[in-house]
C-alpha cells in the first residue's frame, strides 16, 4: 500500500466492517436457513420458509405501514426543519443560534419513553388539546382520534426526530456563500425565486441526509407506535420482537435482510440524485 | 441607458464603527468611476448601498436625480460583479448568463440570442454548455461579467474583481473593462484597492480613508494637486518631506529646506505649514550647472536594484529621508553609499501638499 493515508485509513475500516458488514452477512446468510422445531434453533440448510412467513399473518403490511409512517415523518421535518434552519442560519446571532440549537436537542436528554408518554397528556381524551378545543367551544365531545392513531404516532415521531433533519440542514446551509444569495437579487430574483432557484437547489444534499436520518431511525422506532398507537398499530422492531420471541430466526432476519435492502436502495438513489456525498467535502460540483 | 449616480450626505454606522461619513459623490451618466481606498475604509459599504444591498444610516442614494434610498436590490437597474464573482455553482455557464434574463421573464428564443451575444461580447462563445466550476480564474471572471451585462445595466459595480488573478491576467481583464466599458456605455464604478488599475481606467476617482472621501477627481489630479498627504502617499508618492516653511515669490514656491532654499516654480500656494511629496522619478544628480535654487545637500545612505532602474536612499541634511529612481545607466555616476551627494530637481519633483494631520516621512 504506497499510500499513508489508506494505511491510516485502514484500522478504522476494519472496524467498521467488523461492527456493520459483519453482522449484515450474517442475518443475509441465516435468513435462508431452515428453522428447526425440534432444537429451537436453525440449521444451515437452503429454504426461502423465512421469506415466505413475511407474506403471512399481516406482515408485510405492517413493514409497508412502518415504512408509510416514517416516510411520512422524514417528510413532515422536513418541512419544518428547513425554516427552522433557515431561522438558525440566516437570522439569528451567533449566540442566539447556538441558544436555539441546544433548545433542539435539549429534550433528547430525557428517555424515549417520558417524551412519549407526555404526549399521552396533550393529546389523550382530558389532554391539553381537547381541553382547549372544548373551552374555546370548537368541539363539545373530546377528539377521539388524537390519541392512539396514526396521527398520534406521527406527531409523537416528528416531535422526536426532529433535530436530526435540522442540523444537516444547517450544515448544508453554511456552505451556501451569502454571496450568490445576494447575486440572485442582483439579478433581479425576489425572495421567493432566490429561494426555489438558488438556495433550494444548492442545499438538497442536507434536505435528502436530513430525510434519511429521520427515516432511517422512525422506521427502526418501536416506542411511538407503542405508546400512542391504536391497539392493533404495530412497527418493523416490534413485528420482529414478537417473532423473536417465539424464536422463529429465519423469519425474523427475512424481514431484517427486507427491510435493509429497501433502505439501502434508498441511500443509493438519493446519492445518485441528491449527491449526498457532497455535503461532507469541499464544495465543488 | 446609464444612468448618474448621486450620493448626497450619507453615513452608515455599524454600532460604534462609522465606515461611512458624511459622503457626497456625484457620478456622471456612462462615467467609468473608481473607489480607491485602504482594506476598511468604506468602499465595499458604499458600492453595497448603490447596489441596494445594505441602507445609509442617514443621507439619501439617487438614480439620475431620483431618491432610490428605500428601493431594494431585486428592483434597481444596477447590477454587481462581485468579489468572490459568486456563479452560481448548479448552472452551466449560459444558465448562470440567463438566470437574469429568466427572472425578468424574457422568452426563451430572446433570451438564447441574448445570452450568446454576450457570452461573445467577453470572448467566451462556445461556452454556454459549459461546467462554470472547472473555468479556469479569467474565464469565471468573465462569467460574472456576462451575467451582469447581460441585463444591459444602467450602473454596472464592480467590487475587486481583479483581487486573486495573477498579473498578467489582471492586465487582460483590466483592458477588458476599459473595452467593455465603452461598448457598453453604462456608468461603470470599480472598487480596488490598486493604485495602477484605477489610474489607468477611471474617468475620475475618489480616494476614501477611514470612511470619509479624501479627494475626487481626474486621475492626473491625484498627482498635480493632492489634496493632502494621504492621497499623495496612496498614488505612490511614498515620501512626503516636511519643510521649515514654505514661502511665496511671485508665481513660484520657494522651500526652506534643511537649512537651503529649493525654488519650485509655477508650483500651486498651499500655506506656509505645507507639506512637500516626493516624485522619486525626478530626482537627479546634480552636474555642475544646476540652477541656483534647484538642488539639495544629502547623503546616499543605500541602493536597490529594481530592474529598470536604482532606488536610492537618500538621507537631507535635517535627517528627513526621500528616495530616488534613477535608471540603470545612470546609476554608475552616483558616489557609494555613505557619502555626500547633490540632488537636482526638475519641475514637479517636490509638489506642496496642504496637511493633513498625518505625520510626515514616517519609515514607510
Ligand atoms: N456588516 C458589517 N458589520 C459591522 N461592521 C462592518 C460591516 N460591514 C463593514 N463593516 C466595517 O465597516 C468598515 C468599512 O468596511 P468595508 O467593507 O466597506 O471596507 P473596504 O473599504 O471595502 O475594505 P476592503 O478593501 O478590505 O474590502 C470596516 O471597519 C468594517 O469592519
Ligand atoms: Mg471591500
Amino acid at each position: 500500500m504506497k499510500s499513508p493515508g489508506l494505511l491510516l485509513a485502514l484500522p478504522t475500516a476494519l472496524i467498521v466492517l467488523l461492527l456493520g458488514f459483519v453482522p449484515l452477512i450474517v442475518i443475509l446468510v441465516w435468513s435462508f436457513w431452515t428453522w428447526d422445531p425440534a432444537t429451537y434453533w436453525i440449521r444451515p440448510e437452503f429454504s426461502l420458509a423465512g421469506y415466505a412467513a413475511i407474506l403471512e399473518a399481516g406482515r408485510w403490511s405492517v413493514i409497508v405501514g412502518s415504512l408509510g409512517k416514517a416516510f411520512l415523518t422524514a417528510a413532515i421535518c422536513v418541512v419544518i426543519g428547513y425554516p427552522a434552519a433557515m431561522a438558525v442560519h440566516f437570522l439569528a446571532s451567533r449566540r442566539t443560534a447556538l441558544l436555539l440549537m441546544a433548545l433542539f436537542t435539549i429534550p433528547f436528554f430525557t428517555s424515549y419513553m417520558i417524551r412519549a408518554f407526555s404526549w399521552r397528556l396533550v393529546l389523550g381524551r382530558n389532554g391539553l388539546i381537547n381541553g382547549w378545543l372544548m373551552d374555546l367551544g370548537i368541539v363539545d365531545q373530546p377528539l377521539d382520534w388524537l390519541l392512539f392513531s396514526n396521527f398520534a404516532v406521527n406527531v409523537g415521531l416528528v416531535a422526536s426526530y426532529l433535530p436530526f433533519v435540522i442540523f444537516p440542514l444547517i450544515l448544508s446551509m453554511q456552505r451556501v456563500e451569502p454571496s450568490l444569495l445576494a447575486a440572485s437579487q442582483d439579478l433581479g430574483a425576489s425572495f421567493w425565486r432566490t429561494f426555489r432557484s438558488v438556495l433550494l437547489p444548492l442545499t438538497q444534499a442536507g434536505i435528502f441526509a436530513g430525510f434519511l436520518f429521520v427515516f432511517v431511525m422512525a422506521a427502526g422506532s418501536a416506542t411511538e407506535v407503542q405508546m400512542l398507537g391504536g391497539a392493533a398499530a404495530s412497527m418493523i422492531s416490534v413485528m420482529i420482537n414478537d417473532v423473536m420471541r417465539v424464536v422463529n430466526f429465519p423469519l425474523a432476519f427475512a424481514i431484517s435482510t427486507v427491510v435493509l435492502i429497501i433502505l439501502f436502495g434508498l441511500i443509493f438513489i438519493g446519492n445518485r440524485l441528491f449527491k449526498l456525498t457532497r455535503l461532507f467535502e469541499g464544495f465543488t460540483w | 441607458m446609464a444612468i448618474a449616480i448621486g450620493i448626497d450626505n450619507v453615513t452608515r454606522t455599524f454600532g460604534t464603527v462609522k465606515a461611512l461619513e458624511r459622503v457626497g459623490i456625484k457620478i456622471g451618466a456612462g462615467e467609468f468611476f473608481t473607489l480607491l481606498g485602504s482594506s476598511g475604509s468604506g468602499k465595499s459599504t458604499l458600492l453595497k448601498l448603490i447596489g441596494g444591498f445594505d441602507r445609509p444610516t442617514t443621507g439619501r442614494v439617487l438614480f439620475d436625480g431620483q431618491d432610490v434610498t428605500d428601493m431594494p436590490a431585486n428592483r434597481r437597474p444596477s447590477n454587481t460583479v462581485f468579489q468572490d464573482l459568486a456563479l452560481f455553482p448548479h448552472m452551466t455557464v449560459g444558465e448562470n448568463v440567463a438566470y437574469g434574463l429568466k427572472v425578468k421573464g424574457v422568452a426563451a428564443s430572446e433570451r438564447k440570442k441574448r445570452v450568446d451575444s454576450t457570452l461573445a461580447l467577453v470572448d467566451l462563445a462556445g461556452f454556454a454548455e459549459r461546467n462554470v466550476n472547472v473555468l479556469s480564474g479569467g474565464q469565471r471572471q468573465r462569467v460574472a461579467l456576462a451575467r451582469a451585462l447581460v441585463m444591459e445595466p444602467g450602473i454596472l459595480l464592480l467590487d475587486e474583481p481583479l483581487t486573486g488573478l495573477d498579473e498578467r491576467l489582471r492586465q487582460q481583464m483590466r483592458d477588458e473593462f476599459g473595452r467593455l466599458h465603452q461598448r457598453t456605455g453604462s456608468t461603470f464604478v470599480l472598487v480596488t484597492h490598486n493604485q495602477d488599475e484605477a489610474l489607468s481606467l477611471s474617468d475620475r476617482m475618489a480616494i476614501m480613508h477611514k470612511g470619509r472621501i479624501e479627494q475626487v477627481g481626474r486621475p492626473a489630479d491625484f498627482f498635480a494637486n493632492p489634496a493632502n498627504d494621504f492621497v499623495a502617499r496612496f498614488v505612490g508618492m511614498e515620501r512626503v518631506l516636511k519643510p521649515e516653511r514654505l514661502e511665496r515669490s511671485g508665481g513660484d514656491t520657494v522651500a526652506i529646506i534643511a537649512g537651503e532654499r529649493l525654488v519650485l516654480p509655477g508650483a500651486r500656494d498651499v500655506g506656509e505649514m505645507g507639506l512637500l511629496a516626493v516624485r522619486p522619478d525626478r530626482i537627479s544628480l546634480a552636474n555642475g550647472h544646476a540652477a541656483p535654487g534647484s538642488s539639495l545637500r544629502a547623503t546616499v545612505a543605500g541602493r536597490q536594484f529594481r530592474g529598470r532602474f536604482f532606488d536610492f536612499y537618500l538621507e537631507l541634511g535635517d535627517g528627513q529621508k526621500l528616495d530616488a529612481e534613477i535608471p540603470v545607466e545612470f546609476a554608475d555616476a552616483w558616489p557609494e553609499p555613505g557619502n555626500p551627494v547633490r540632488l537636482e530637481f526638475a519641475g514637479g519633483a517636490l509638489v506642496p501638499v496642504p496637511a493633513s494631520g498625518t505625520a510626515p516621512n514616517r519609515d514607510t
